[in-house]
């Protein structure tokens, strides 16, 4: 029978991130696919009925946490804890790319060895780090289109996209990236939860892990 | 004053109709009314900078919407400011004698250059030829020579048509080929004559080329998105859209969001100034704005009539819309995702114990 120890893993900043992003991310899909491709018509003129607007409003309310949950990530990317700064998840160690391999061949059923690991095993830490890259992307899109008459968003909007429709197609297309990752980020949670007694999930709500003592 | 201007200019332009134009330009450059007696003064001052016009690769469509702008007096009024020196469209010298009028002012004046139509840059530019040189040729010898330019409508700023994927002449627009001049774009399919007109009389008032945005557009034109600015914004606040042309919300004037308007993509100035002096402009008669101020808007702005582009798959041959091949790549994550789940549960059962009891 193996012991288990509760170990911090998590900061309250980490785990605010994680809500923040989680959460702005389902929204802004949801309301961008309505900005996208509006599925109400109406025909009925002079109500106090915006819905458009209202998407809109949710839509930019939500960037704004996107964007916010963005600078923590790059904030506890530098200055977090030993699991949150990036070098924890940057195959450039020995440990960590031995990790990286003995954890595809985990995924694939090759291999049952599951390494101690506190913080992210490193495949899931690349993941999160191109996610991160895709967000800026996103942001930088984002606020391109939002204000596109403000020089600063213009020049880099301009110099990365070369018009608004490019952008917006990008922006578009790099939504699929965010469905795409949540759908198997959540599904090897759940996979992870039962196969390792670790207290994956409640971490991102406790902060804690259980490790073998 | 206004005896002045009748002195200098063609008499067929009367004072009243020349003050509109030059009321209008001011309008349209968001300038003071303090400022219209200066831009009068500028306007009608026996100088008139000599301009070079340049046609290249196009369809002359600038040209023509401006000489046949319904408000004659506009037309009339760009004609009369500038002294036009070269324009193969207007002019009356031909042959030798358009040469020679052509390289007098080059070699012996100032001027202003106007270029319109891309200029094809493969197999040595040979797609475009005027008398005997290319169109690059030409270019290289008249631009280091002007004291700015300006290139009007989308083919001389970005291509326009032509720099359509896979571009087979190589068109290029005036600023990828001329770097060390000032350069006032001026896109549109054609332009509205007014951010033309503008643009010359902001340079003969003041002396120097207006404000511009990282395209080399001028703010006053070009500063704000159609789709800030539209009549039919409203509709798109409050969710009333054309499903498709010539339904009853297309007929009620709803906003054309939905049949692929590009007017959230698109800046200009279409939605204050319209066009022909008869308030029209592409929404206000109800089809989509296109976004043909925008570079390389053929391959960016197409499917008109559709929001996105599609995703065109290189190697392939697969062109689709971005959201199905979005659901199908999601599809196949959830199927990967089922797959993964069964295999891990059929070895659970095959060997029958977990390795942690």
């Amino acid at each position: 029978m193996a012991t288990y120890e509760k170990k911090k893993c998590w900061s309250v900043l980490f785990r605010l991130f994680h809500w923040m992003y989680a959460l702005s991310i389902v929204t802004l899909c949801i309301t961008g696919f309505y900005i996208n491709g509006p599925w109400t018509n109406t025909m009925i003129e002079g109500s106090a009925s915006f819905p458009m607007a209202f998407a809109r409003f949710i839509y930019f309310t939500a960037g704004y946490v996107f964007a916010g949950a963005i600078i923590i990530r790059t904030f506890l990317y530098i200055f977090g804890n030993k699991q949150e700064r990036v070098w924890d998840i940057l195959p450039i160690t020995p440990r960590n790319i031995k990790n990286l391999f003995s954890t595809i061949l985990r995924y694939a059923y090759i291999s049952e060895n599951h390494e101690v690991r506190l913080g992210h095993n490193v495949l899931a830490g690349l993941t999160y780090l191109f996610t991160f890259v895709v967000a800026i992307f996103m942001i930088i899109s984002g606020f391109f289109m939002l204000f596109p008459e403000v020089a600063t968003w213009q020049g880099i909007g301009t110099a990365v996209f070369g018009n608004q429709q490019w952008g917006r197609y990008l922006h578009h297309l790099l939504m699929w990236w965010f469905m795409m990752f949540a759908l198997i980020h959540v599904y090897l949670c759940i996979w992870n939860d039962v196969k390792e007694p670790e207290g994956i999930i409640s971490s991102i709500f406790t902060g804690d892990k259980f490790l073998h003592k | 004053m206004a005896d002045t201007v009748n002195t200098h200019l063609d008499p067929q332009l009367n004072r009243r109709g020349f003050l509109k134009g030059v009321t209008m330009a001011a309008a349209a450059l968001g300038l003071s009314e303090a400022m219209i007696p200066k831009m009068v003064e500028a306007a009608a001052s026996g100088e008139r900078p000599r301009v070079i016009w340049l046609h290249f690769q196009e369809c002359t469509g600038c040209t023509e919407s401006l000489l046949r702008s319904s408000h004659p007096d506009l037309a009339r009024l760009i004609l009369d400011i500038i002294s036009l020196d070269y324009h193969e469209t207007v002019m009356a010298a031909a042959g030798h004698q358009a040469e020679h009028n052509l390289h007098e002012t080059v070699n012996n004046h100032p001027f202003l250059l106007v270029v319109e139509g891309a200029i094809p840059t493969k197999d040595n530019g040979i797609h475009c030829m005027i008398a005997g040189k290319t169109a690059m040729e030409i270019l290289a010898e008249v631009a280091p020579k002007a004291s700015a330019i300006i290139a009007i409508g989308t083919c001389a700023t970005f291509g326009g048509v032509q720099a359509a994927a896979p571009n087979p002449t190589g068109a290029v627009g005036v600023w990828d080929l001329v770097k060390d001049k000032p350069i006032v774009n001026i896109p549109g399919c054609p332009p509205n004559p007014v951010s033309f007109l503008g643009t010359i009389l902001h340079y003969l008032t003041f002396n120097r080329l207006p404000l511009m945005d990282k395209l080399n557009r001028p703010l006053f034109a070009y500063g704000r998105r159609i789709h800030d600015h539209c009549e039919r914004r409203a509709h798109f606040d409050e969710g009333r859209f054309v499903e498709q042309f010539g339904d009853e919300a297309h007929q009620m004037g709803y906003c054309l969001y939905k049949v692929g308007c590009k007017g959230p993509e698109t800046f200009s100035n279409c939605p204050a100034v319209r066009f022909n002096g008869v308030e029209v402009w592409p929404v206000s008669v109800g089809h989509g704005c296109i976004g043909c101020t925008e570079p390389n808007f053929w391959d960016t702005m197409t499917p008109f009539y559709d929001r996105l582009p599609q995703v065109k798959i290189p190697g392939t041959g697969i062109v689709e819309d971005a959201d199905n091949i979005g659901k199908k790549v999601l599809g196949v994550t959830a199927a990967a995702i089922g797959v993964h789940a069964a295999v891990g549960i059929g070895k659970g059962l095959i060997k029958g114990k977990s390795s942690h009891e």
